[in-house]
């Protein structure tokens, strides 16, 4: 089974035990995505042209910028390879909602494993602002199934009924 | 060509009206995304054309607002030459170090680092100097980018009205309806300070997940790496200094503030020609040229307008809303600021309120400057609503967003929505309370 794994910089390990848990179904082909967001650079685009400034005109720091988040990509896809050794890693740029469902499709994946959203160290949320608007993205223009994974949050329920 | 053929009043005023709203329609839609500059100079290009407004009309109106163009020029120039010598940098390096690793520390040094930079340099500054270098910063030290970025984009607006000098609008609206700086800063230092508190409250609540953070101070460069040549770097700091000292004085002298700025500025170049830390045409190319043509075609179409009536129409309109009180022109006058802004940028904005307020000068004092400080407030805050851009942006990808298109930009204009209007409410009954 193909399984295309999507890190956000949080959730390496949760990632890793999913897949984990997959593969006591059959064997895996793991590779691990990691999308820098382009949204920030667009944002200050739009900052610059509402001070008249030319949005084609080079942002300042540009250049390092862009090796910054290169090397941010690099960091968290080595961590992802820490707990997934032998998965393939692959890099993008863009928006990351669009390109991990091209790169499913492109990759020929049979699931992808995505977290809710970006965690950083708060308690699990249940509800209809639980999961983030890449998840939403993916889980609603996926070419395969999804594998949506979340923190364990018995200790909400029973909700009311 | 109407100069020559004699045409009924009626018709001139409605092909001027005609004009003018084509010019505002085409602000607020940017049709081929064309350069607001060339919208506004082809709207004043016909108006002279046509004989709608005399080439001797246009050209005092022009001479007359040469403090805000002379503004604009020293303040672009004191900013990108204090970039050149790298104190943002060096600024944001030290707001890291001062943060003891602490993410949210970071976060409320960024937002007091912004409101500085506004508060001496402008807007501006903090908009487009700032921002880049916080991202750079923050993506180094592998945090969350989204908050300090917004932080940076929303405190250059929130911190735009603690001095005059904090935000060109002020200049615009204060060359019209001058105020001493001790009543500027009685109406609207106050505010500011609310609106800040605000910004700052709802930010920490809305990211308080991404705050418990910390980070690796080593992943930095030390501050003084980022000085480019330590004598023009403390040349610049001592002339800020000075500049932002000048500042105070002048407002309280109420002498011209573009003097101030343009000769900071020129003591900051002559530093960085002589250091040879930066170039002429490396100066020039950091300035933008092309709002000198947009102010100046704004001002020569708003001007045509005034003469059709059209604005003291709309500015006796403004003060039968305010129902002749206090806070009827505090509440007006924010509202329909921050609205406009938001159709049509806050330059035009503060242009067209500056027009429209012109009938307001009998009006008792009090409502008189309630109007003055909201049209400050709302044209300087108002901009926070739709970080994405104009009002018209947001209503096309809400469109989208009906039809099922994912559109990323509403994660980013959700936070304007919850937070703005809470702080021009906030802000414009602290403005009532002050007058």
């Amino acid at each position: 089974m193909r399984v295309l794994c999507c890190l956000d910089g949080t959730n390496a390990e949760q990632i890793a035990k999913a897949a984990e848990m997959l593969s006591t179904i059959q064997p895996l082909t793991l590779s691990i995505l990691y999308v820098i967001d382009i949204g920030p650079r667009a944002e200050m685009d739009h900052l610059r042209e509402r001070f008249f400034r030319s949005s084609t005109q080079r942002l300042p720091h540009e250049q390092e910028m862009l090796e910054s988040e290169k090397s941010s990509a690099r960091d968290i896809l080595n961590a992802g390879l820490r707990y997934l050794a032998h998965a393939e890693t692959i890099e993008r740029e863009g928006r990351p909602g669009h390109e991990i469902v091209n790169v499913a499709a492109q990759w020929q994946a049979d699931v992808v494993l995505i977290c809710a959203r970006a965690q950083y160290g708060g308690k699990a949320s249940i509800g209809p602002k639980s999961v983030g608007h890449v998840a939403r993205f993916v889980l609603d223009h996926a070419p395969c199934p999804v594998f949506l994974v979340r923190q364990l949050a018995r200790e909400k329920f029973p909700i009311a009924r | 060509m109407f100069l020559f053929f004699p045409v009924p009043e009626i018709w001139k005023t409605a092909l001027t009206s005609l004009i003018g709203l084509v010019t505002l329609i085409g602000l607020m839609t940017r049709p081929f995304r064309w350069n607001e500059a060339i919208i506004a100079m082809v709207g004043a290009a016909v108006l002279l054309l046509l004989g709608l407004i005399s080439p001797a009309d246009a050209f005092l109106t022009l001479i007359r607002d040469w403090n805000t163009f002379l503004f604009f020029l020293g303040m672009m120039g004191l900013s990108a030459l204090a970039e050149a010598a790298g104190l943002f940098d060096w600024l944001a390096v030290q707001a890291a170090r001062l943060a003891g690793q602490s993410a949210a520390r970071l976060f409320l040094n960024v937002f007091l680092l912004g409101t500085l930079i506004s508060m001496i340099l402008s807007n501006d500054a903090t908009a487009l100097i700032l921002t880049p270098i916080v991202y750079l910063l923050v993506t180094k030290l592998r945090l969350p980018v989204l908050p300090y970025l917004f932080a940076c984009t929303f405190i250059a607006d929130t911190a735009s009205f603690l001095l005059p000098i904090s935000n060109p609008i002020n200049i615009i609206v204060l060359s019209r309806f001058p105020l001493d700086l001790w009543t500027f800063l009685r109406l609207l230092l106050l505010p500011s300070l609310v609106v800040i508190a605000i910004n700052i409250g709802v930010f920490v609540l809305l990211y308080r997940q991404q705050l418990k953070l910390s980070f690796d101070i080593n992943r930095l460069p030390s501050a003084e790496a980022s000085v480019k040549h330590k004598a023009y770097f403390r040349y610049t700091c001592a002339v800020l200094a000075l500049v932002a000292i000048a500042y105070v004085i002048a407002s309280a002298l109420q002498f011209h503030l573009s003097f101030v700025a343009m000769a900071g500025a020129m003591l900051l170049l002559i530093g960085a020609l002589s250091w040879r830390q930066i170039t002429l045409r490396e100066t020039a190319k950091r300035i933008s040229w092309s709002i000198f043509g947009f102010i100046a075609g704004m001002f020569v179409v708003v001007r045509a307008i005034e003469d059709t009536g059209l604005t003291t129409i709309f500015g006796k309109w403004l003060l039968n809303l305010s129902g002749g009180t206090n806070f009827g022109a505090v509440m007006v006058g924010t509202a329909g600021s921050a609205l406009g802004t938001n159709l049509i940028n806050n330059v035009p904005m503060a242009v067209v309120m500056n027009s429209a307020l012109g009938s307001i000068e009998h009006a008792p004092t009090a409502i008189r400057h309630g109007f003055i400080a909201a049209t400050i407030f709302g044209c300087a805050l108002g901009p926070n609503l739709t970080t994405v851009g104009s009002l018209a942006t947001v209503l096309w990808l809400l469109m989208l967003r009906q039809r099922n298109v994912d559109v990323s930009g509403l994660d980013y204009l959700k936070v304007g929505l919850i937070v703005t209007p809470l702080m021009l409410l906030a802000g414009a009954l602290t403005i009532w309370l002050l007058l």
